[in-house]
């Protein structure tokens, strides 16, 4: 384990820039923190989580499959440098390793692993949480992890990359420092990880009756916002561009929450009302997902409760089943 | 990878978000955590907003129509092309000969330009937008009554108040931020009246619904006022202190007893007295109102009846209270306060105030301006139609698909001598025109935005244009300079909104420095001024509010033996307007790929028509084929269609009657028939 100041930080930053393509925390003009490039604001360490969907980084909004141009295929070459990204928070990486799994599940997704392969995942954790609150550590599921603890930020390398990167700094972490790391990594489930799974065994259980459903598709406004929030929401359309000259395909995020996300060609839909759809997005994190990959896919970000501008996101509902249902 | 502030181009909400690009590509969009209208979430238009911006269809080079065909030109050719034929029209016309539709999607920067381009170097007040078509009702009727014609209070204001009265508006699918907020107030105790025939979202969270019948508003809100003079739920201080006319009001809604209101309404006369009771009985209770007031021949009536409502029960100049027009466009407040609008410079200045005219003649160096005002948009159809307006100079509009009677509007835009258009994507009215001029769109230009809350607020550019498209700005300052003006070069649009501040005594402390992060709202008289979120807090703009009574006139077009259904049109939550930018956008396109009409399901059973059937709807003006939508959204004998598609294009039924005052259409009301198709 190694420490930094924060100065040193700025350096080692600065340092990986030279072999990596840089992503950290920044402040936007407005006061919104984003994973972005360190040229497009100032480095934005404190405050948590990012609003944003972390994963984009590797899953961005809209990306181009091929273009067919008078006949030429092509596609995207693998970017120049590698990315090094810094600002998951532990159920951020969590939810980065639920899709780092589904997207090499069956046919490896070329797209997803064109910008994944090869990256440097940093975690962030300590005490650096909104108004200074502690942010559990990661303890794995990244490349390091960089803790806050005071002035200093303790350096916890995991992988072999991360372990070379921090053999490259100076200073050792002191016993103290390294203690209060350990002290910190979470050893029960935390209060939205129980209700979760409670939530999870009364949808399990088919204890939720189909009124629940409707009353929240009535609240539903179809704005998106939950699905492309969510670092575990992974579906996507994918769309044709023709011209003249060619063709462009790309990809776009879907989201669940539309009625054209499973209407068929007939014009069936079998998750035609608002109240299925939302019963679905629920469903599908904590039953289905259960059942198919042994884990719920929510892992508590908080994203979607944030975006949804009605107050249906994920912990809102779980809240609400286990408080009528429970 | 590239962040950019900008704002929402779809509606009048003023959602702020980041666009993501990476290499020059709009890769996406970021919402503003801390955005006081957005907080950190937007609807699906917004999240989708980057969508069209790289489409293939995007102009990219000027056109000029040659043996009948556009074919490409350069801009040198389509410019000098464009200043000699206005030229020449006005020569053989006379000056106002010519017509200018400038554009609520555009900035006001942009609008602010054409004003003057229109003014000041063609000398012809004949410029309008497309307010004209959806709140030109509100501006006439507000104006009369408070003196200003906008949003009195602020979106905030829903989290503090007790009751809400929507009127005419599907908030959630129009205004989706702000229809949410209801959603949220009304969770948290707020009460809610919805008075809409539609079964819309909000109405599922109502307290009391009124789906009363269509072009009924006067009847309805006259019974309203008469249950509340009547049972004492007025508040006298306020009519005594803050108001003039109330006798004559409270006289012409005396006979409106609610049993009179339920008889022409269709509503339960004891619905009528709680809906009363409901707004008349809050501390503080906000109207909502949209295009189901505005859009009628009666649509300056109706506005006027919501503000005496409001202004009989003390509802204005508090926080929590108001009369809120809710703006369709993303700047369509804006389009208004820069003086797109045949009478008014920027500033509801009125060109028939010769103070106004001098003010603006030194300002712009120029040694008149004309002084009768100009046409608006609808008549101006109407004239070229008749064969009496001969050229039209069109930024960013699509009236072939948004006007009322596509008939009608294609003879005029037919008939027309020179016709140029500048828009993005060749619309279906861009493909009549004789000169098409490419321009840059939201995302590739700088500029602002004034949204429904009169908060102005900047536009920035995120990638560059496609081709030689060229942002409107930079495109109108070039017609002006051809033409002979120097009046017109700046360095940036910040120049112009300097100038703009100037001349515009609402927008006079107002500058792009002040205007970050989340902009400012109008009235800001002064640089150091803050900005006013609740207009007519001591006094009304006008001094005292005026209450003026109406007397009742039905729809012009009634359902009859040969007509026996009512056709009101509007918009859905997917789409904007004619579709130009969503339809281009693939996931909006996906959930609503065409033309449909919605029909109840005993009107169905009677006709026989299915669900998702093929049908014929056929007005007095003309006849389209679309789906039929079996489904209890509508009342009986009402029938909904939205105007999005080309084909299967509603406006084609549509009837062109227009409100004496304002000029705006009729879109809310026809009468059409139903037909199977063989
Ligand atoms: S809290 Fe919401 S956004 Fe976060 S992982 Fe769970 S479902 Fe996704
Ligand atoms: S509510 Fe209006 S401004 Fe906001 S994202 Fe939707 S369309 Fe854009």
């Amino acid at each position: 384990m190694k420490s930094l100041t924060p100065l040193q930080l700025e350096h080692f930053l600065a340092h990986l820039a030279e072999r990596y393509e840089l992503r950290v925390p920044i402040l936007l003009p407005d006061g919104t923190r984003t994973i972005g490039s360190p040229d497009d604001g100032p480095l934005a360490l404190l405050g948590g989580a990012v609003p944003g969907k972390p994963t984009a980084a590797f899953f961005p909004q809209q990306e181009t499959i091929f273009t067919a141009i008078h006949g030429r295929l092509s596609q995207a070459p693998p970017p120049p440098k590698p990315l090094f990204i810094l600002g998951f928070t532990a159920t951020d990486l969590e939810c980065l390793r639920f899709i780092d799994r589904f997207f090499a599940d069956g046919i490896r997704d070329d797209l997803y692993f064109r910008l994944r392969q090869g990256a440097v995942v940093a975690g962030i954790s300590g005490y650096c949480g909104a108004k200074g609150t502690l942010l559990p550590p990661a303890a794995g599921n990244c490349d390091l992890e960089l803790f806050l603890a005071g002035d200093t930020w303790l350096v916890i390398p995991y992988s072999g990359t991360g372990t070379e990167l921090a053999k490259e700094l100076p200073n050792a972490a002191t016993p103290e420092e390294a203690e209060l790391f350990k002290c910190s990594i979470p050893t029960v489930p935390d209060g939205g990880e129980t209700l979760l799974q409670a939530a999870s065994a009364l949808l399990c259980a088919d204890r939720v009756p189909d009124s629940f459903w409707e009353e929240l598709g009535e609240r539903c406004i179809a704005c998106t916002g939950c699905n492309l929030a969510c670092p575990t929401c992974t579906c996507f359309g994918v769309q044709d561009w023709r011209s003249s000259t060619g063709v462009e395909r790309s990809r776009t995020w879907d989201s669940c929450q539309l009625d054209g996300f499973m209407r068929e060609a007939s014009g069936h839909n079998p998750l035609g009302s608002e109240a299925l759809r939302s019963r679905r997005r629920i469903h599908h994190k904590l039953a289905a997902d259960p059942r198919k990959w042994g884990e719920i896919s929510c892992f508590r970000c908080g994203r979607c409760d944030a975006a949804c501008p009605t107050g249906i996101g994920m912990m809102a509902v779980a809240a609400d089943l286990v408080a009528r249902f429970g | 990878m590239k962040r950019t502030l900008t704002v929402c181009p779809y509606c009048g909400t003023g959602c702020m978000f980041y666009l993501v690009s990476d290499n020059g590509r709009l890769i996406g969009v970021e919402a503003s955590s801390t955005h006081p209208v957005s907080r950190g979430g937007l609807c699906v238009k917004g999240w989708n907003a980057f969508a069209f911006v790289h489409h293939p269809d995007r102009l990219t080079t000027p056109l000029i129509r040659k043996n009948g065909t556009l074919q490409a030109a350069t801009w040198d050719e389509a410019l000098e092309l464009v200043v000699e034929r206005l030229a020449q029209v006005q020569q053989r016309h006379g000056r106002d000969a010519l017509m200018f539709a400038s554009s609520a999607k555009a900035t006001n920067e942009e609008n602010y330009l054409l004003m003057k381009l229109a003014r000041a170097v063609f000398q012809t007040n004949n410029i309008d937008h497309c307010a004209r078509l959806c709140h030109s009702s509100t501006v006439t009727g507000l104006a009369e009554t408070f003196g200003s014609g906008a949003m009195t209070n602020a979106i905030s204001c829903i989290d503090e108040t007790d009751v809400i009265f929507v009127i005419g508006s599907n908030t959630t699918e129009q205004h989706p931020l702000i229809g949410s907020r209801i959603m949220n107030a009304v969770r948290s105790g707020t009460r809610l009246l919805v008075a809409d025939n539609r079964r819309i979202r909000l109405a599922r969270h109502a307290d009391l619904h009124l789906r009363h019948r269509n072009g009924s508003d006067v009847p309805l809100l006259c019974g309203m006022m008469q249950v509340i003079i009547a049972e004492g739920l007025a508040d006298r201080e306020f009519i005594a202190t803050r108001t003039e006319n109330y006798e004559a009001l409270a006289e012409s809604v005396a006979p409106w007893t609610p049993e009179r209101s339920a008889a022409e309404t269709g509503l339960e006369a004891a619905d009528i007295i709680a809906a009363a009771r409901l707004y008349a009985g809050a501390k503080r209770a906000m109207i909502f109102y949209s295009m189901g007031i505005t859009q009628h021949s009666h649509g300056v009536d109706n506005v006027r009846c919501i503000a005496s409502l409001a202004m009989l029960t003390g509802n204005i100049g508090r926080p929590g209270t108001g009369v809120n027009p809710l703006r369709g466009q993303n700047n369509v407040q804006g389009g208004c306060d820069m003086g797109a609008l045949p009478d008014l410079y920027s500033g509801y200045q009125k060109v028939s105030e010769p103070l106004h005219r001098q003010r603006f003649a030194a300002a712009w160096g120029v040694p008149a301006l004309p002084d009768t005002p100009g046409l608006p948009l609808t008549r101006a159809m109407d004239a070229a139609s008749d064969g009496k307006l001969f050229a039209m100079f069109i930024m960013g509009e699509n009236p072939l698909l948004s006007d009322p009677d596509q008939h009608h509007a294609r003879k005029a835009l037919e008939n027309l001598e020179l016709l140029v258009v500048q828009d993005i994507f060749l619309t279906e009215t861009a493909a009549l025109a004789h000169i098409v001029l490419p321009a840059a769109c939201y995302a590739e230009k700088e500029g602002t935005f004034t949204n429904t809350e009169r908060r102005v607020q900047r536009v920035r550019k995120a990638v560059e244009p496609p081709g030689e498209a060229r942002s409107d700005q930079d495109i109108i300052c070039a017609i002006a300079q051809r033409a002979g003006y120097d009046g017109m070069t700046y360095a940036d649009a910040s120049e112009v909104m300097d100038e703009i501040a100037t001349l515009t005594p609402h927008y006079g402390g107002i500058s792009y420095e002040r205007l970050d992060p989340h902009g400012i709202p109008w009235p800001c008289p002064t640089p150091d001024h803050p900005g006013t979120p609740i207009l007519h807090q001591q006094r009304f703009t006008r001094g005292q509010g005026h209450f003026s009574p109406v007397s009742h006139r039905l729809p012009q077009e009634q359902p009859d033996a040969d007509y026996p259904l009512v056709l009101t049109t509007g918009r859905t939550y997917f789409h904007w307007h004619t579709g130009t930018m969503t339809r281009r956008t693939h996931l909006l396109d996906r959930e609503e790929p065409g033309s449909f009409l919605e029909l109840h399901p005993d009107d169905a059973t009677r006709l026989s028509i299915r669900h998702r059937e093929r049908l014929l709807v056929i007005s007095r003006r003309g006849s389209i084929q679309t789906e039929a939508r079996v489904t209890s959204m509508v009342i009986p004998g009402v029938v909904f269609m939205p105007f999005h598609f080309a084909e299967g294009a509603a406006n084609r039924l549509t009837n062109n009657v227009l409100d004496p005052e304002s000029s705006i259409p009729e879109f809310k009301v026809c009468a059409v028939r139903l037909e199977k198709l063989p």
